[in-house]
């Protein structure tokens, strides 16, 4: 079976319920829609290929938007058999008006053939993920929603089939996400445990990072970073989970470091999740969310965050706040950080991020210290203190004794005079570390080409083109050497090649 | 319902931690007693089916351990008891009424971990409090401004907060971490200052009869001149830069091996 070249059903040939043709592409009514990806989800099954049902997947965001109550009670009645009992089932979750019960059998302008079996478990957890969808879109309906969601997990657990691993990973996330909407996310947590406990042991690597990402989310929403951080320690992160969920745990990861002040970690993390993120136009929630644990991490760990970063249009004003603390962080001034934290106060709480960027407060005074150390080769204390706007002279003394010691600054006290003398810093070349650096980066690149090389994937049955013309070539070269031992080709014929 | 012994035991230990004449072996005694009827009343590990006076005791019970433990300079008990209260303070916090020794004993917690140097515990921490009771609550404030002072190194202001720790227990914690600071405010000095006078150096370092400061000066190996009345810090010699040998192989090692799986 020539498994890639097979297209996906044009719209040419859809029922007579497709719309107008349109002069462009028509848009595919949502049932036939729904029609195309349950073939898919039934040619995933049959071949053991997880690629159709990503595929159908994808389409997932999309026709989200076109449902409602009348498509899906089409497609649970096109779907399944006529008296199966799981249609009635679905059918107490869907506002199926009486009359299209009516019209259906009547059979008018447009004929509704009713399946003629039940579609397969995976089809039937499609199904009920859009419904699922479609209920959990208004707020009145969540009840329901959360009823179907036990329903279906209890049902996906039941069953444990590899080839629902996806769609059953959906249905968590919708799941979790209806008890985050209604405040309720702790009474979830134990039941999340144990399916990722199930899924581990299954091996179901979608579930399982599906499922330890939901995980982190809840204990981070409620601050428990202790215990996301024992969770994170006890599991494996499957490797071959998708992108997508690679990008969330590396988010989660390098917030609870970032708590736990290991800043060079969580900035790498951080970075990853940058990195595997979809691009910045179709995720811009989650891209800005990272960018602001991003910078606020690059502060703390002394770098400046660079400019360019902010202009970006999807960032842009959502990083605001952020933009104002870097530049006091930059320049040294403390009176600037404070009056720009009191303003955005409610921002950051909001973000979360309020408790790292009060951290800030000292590396505001580190870089005062610094810069003033740069500028000065003798300053008073009184001076000091007077331009970081310290509170008095023997607080600048002390602080400026820590900065000698911890190095920040190259320099000597006088404690009679009162005056820090600054020394000027040596070259840094003559030392090791722009090797270093270098060598950090060569290896950064080389990680990244062997990964790239890993992860090429190869179409299943292309090599064998090349063998059928390797076939003949290796035969011309044999019929070739056979003619010149016979010694029916001589040296002159061999210029025609 | 926890047994009526129980009940009478815990009335008799609150009244004795009430007085301030408080015998401290008398009170470790009952709560020895009430520790072993609590867990075979099943109280001590709290499950869902307990009733809300009993939990109220149990955790009345912990509170006044911890705060005798603390007394009593025992610290291991004084960890036994905190995490023992974090269920109550946690999984129960909706059906339990709010108790007033809370906070005093999470800003003793924060304390401790500060004297044992456990910044990243000590953070984590401070996440799992409300926003609005880092910024008011005056036990939770002390231990925040202490650790943002010796983050900046401003240590006289660590100085004079310890007059002003909000309970007694505060001041028990506060003076081990002053043993912390002088250490700190030495090793700062030795890289600051050349010479520093004997005056100013009492005054820095916080002490108030100079036979202190010999006794820390020969500690630390100070050189102290007896004419001039000063300190001389000694000026570490420039260390001889060693080239990483061991690094450099590894890393040229590493790429050699890289070069070679071109194909």
């Amino acid at each position: 079976m020539d498994v890639d070249a097979a297209p996906k059903p044009t719209p040419a040939d859809s029922t007579p319920e497709a719309e107008k043709p349109a002069p462009k592409s028509e848009p595919i009514s949502p049932n036939v829609e729904i029609k195309q990806n349950l073939v898919l989800i039934d040619r995933a099954v049959t071949t053991l290929e997880p690629r159709f049902t990503h595929r159908v997947l994808r389409t997932l965001n999309h026709l989200r938007k076109k449902l409602n109550d009348e498509v899906l009670s089409k497609a649970v009645e096109e779907c399944y058999a006529r008296d199966s009992p799981a249609k009635a089932a679905l059918f107490q979750y869907l506002h199926a008006p009486a009359t299209m019960d009516v019209d259906i059998p009547n059979g008018d302008a447009k004929p509704q053939a009713a399946g003629t079996s039940d579609p397969l478990p995976e089809g039937d957890a499609y199904i009920r993920l859009l419904i699922l969808l479609h209920l959990s879109g208004s707020k009145d309906t969540t009840e329901k929603a959360m009823a179907l969601a036990h329903e279906t997990v209890e049902r996906i657990q039941a069953l444990n089939r590899r080839t629902m691993d996806v769609i059953a990973a959906k249905v968590y996330v919708y799941l979790a996400r209806l008890y985050e909407v209604t405040d309720r996310l702790a009474e979830i947590r134990p039941l999340l445990l144990a399916a990722q406990r199930t899924a581990t042991l299954r091996r179901d690597p979608d579930s399982q990072a599906t499922l330890i990402n939901l995980l982190l989310r809840n204990y981070l929403h409620y601050n428990l970073y202790s215990q996301a951080d024992k969770l994170v320690s006890k599991s494996t992160f499957p490797d071959s989970a998708g992108n997508p969920q690679w990008a969330r745990y590396q988010y989660y990861l390098g917030r609870i470091h970032a708590v736990q002040l290991s800043y060079t970690q969580a900035h790498t993390e951080l970075l990853q999740a940058i990195r595997r993120a979809p691009a910045a136009k179709t995720a811009p929630g989650f891209w800005q969310t990272v960018h602001k644990f991003f910078i606020v991490v690059e502060l703390l760990m002394g770098d400046i965050p660079d400019r360019a970063l902010f202009r970006q249009p999807v960032l842009r004003k959502p990083l605001e706040p952020y933009l104002q603390i870097v530049r006091a962080v930059r320049i040294g001034d403390l009176a600037h950080f404070q009056s720009a934290l009191q303003t955005y106060t409610a921002q950051f709480q909001h973000d979360k991020s309020y408790t790292l960027i009060l951290r800030l407060r000292h590396n505001v005074i580190k870089t005062g210290i610094r810069s003033i150390s740069l500028a000065y080769s003798r300053i008073s204390l009184r001076d000091i203190c007077t331009k970081l706007s310290l509170d008095s002279e023997e607080d600048a003394e002390y602080i400026v004794g820590k900065a000698i010691r911890d190095g920040v600054v190259e320099g000597i006290l006088d404690h009679q005079k009162g005056v820090m003398i600054c020394s000027r810093k040596g070259d840094v070349y003559s030392t090791a570390e722009p090797g270093e650096v270098f060598g950090r980066r060569i290896d950064f690149c080389l990680d990244l080409h062997n990964e790239s090389v890993k992860a090429m994937r190869f179409p299943l049955n292309a090599h064998r083109k090349d063998l059928a013309s390797s076939e003949a070539v290796r035969e011309r070269e044999k019929n070739i050497a056979k003619g010149i031992a016979e010694g029916e080709i001589d040296d002159d014929d061999e210029m025609d090649f | 319902m926890a047994p009526p012994q129980l009940v009478a035991n815990y009335e008799r230990l609150k009244a004795a931690f009430g007085s301030p004449h408080a015998d401290q072996k008398s009170i470790g005694q009952l709560l020895l007693q009430l520790k072993i009827a609590l867990t075979e009343a099943r109280l001590l590990i709290p499950g869902s089916n307990s009733s809300l006076e009993d939990l109220v005791i149990t955790r009345d019970v912990l509170e006044m351990g911890a705060f005798w433990s603390v007394r009593n300079k025992d610290i291991p008990a004084f960890d036994r008891y905190f995490s023992q209260l974090q269920t109550f303070y946690l999984d129960f916090r909706s059906q339990l009424p709010p108790s007033p020794r809370e906070y005093p004993l999470i800003g003793l917690n924060l304390i401790r971990l500060l004297t044992q140097n456990r910044i990243g515990d000590f953070h984590t921490t401070l996440e799992t409090l409300p926003p609005n009771i880092l910024g008011e609550n005056p036990f939770i404030q002390h231990p925040v401004h202490l650790e943002r002072w010796l983050m900046e190194g401003s240590y006289n202001k660590v100085w004079q907060e310890r007059e002003a720790a909000p309970s007694e227990e505060y001041k028990f914690f506060v003076d081990s971490l002053m043993e912390t600071i002088r250490r700190e405010i030495a090793s700062c000095e030795e890289k600051a200052y050349d010479s520093l006078p004997l005056s100013d150096a009492m005054n820095l370092l916080f002490f108030t009869k100079p036979s202190d400061l010999m006794i820390f000066a020969q500690e630390r190996g100070w050189n102290v001149d007896p004419t001039t009345q000063a300190i001389h810090f000694a000026r570490k010699a420039e260390e001889t830069i060693e080239i990483p040998k061991e690094k450099i192989i590894i890393n040229s090692l590493a790429y050699a091996k890289e070069l070679e799986q071109i194909v």
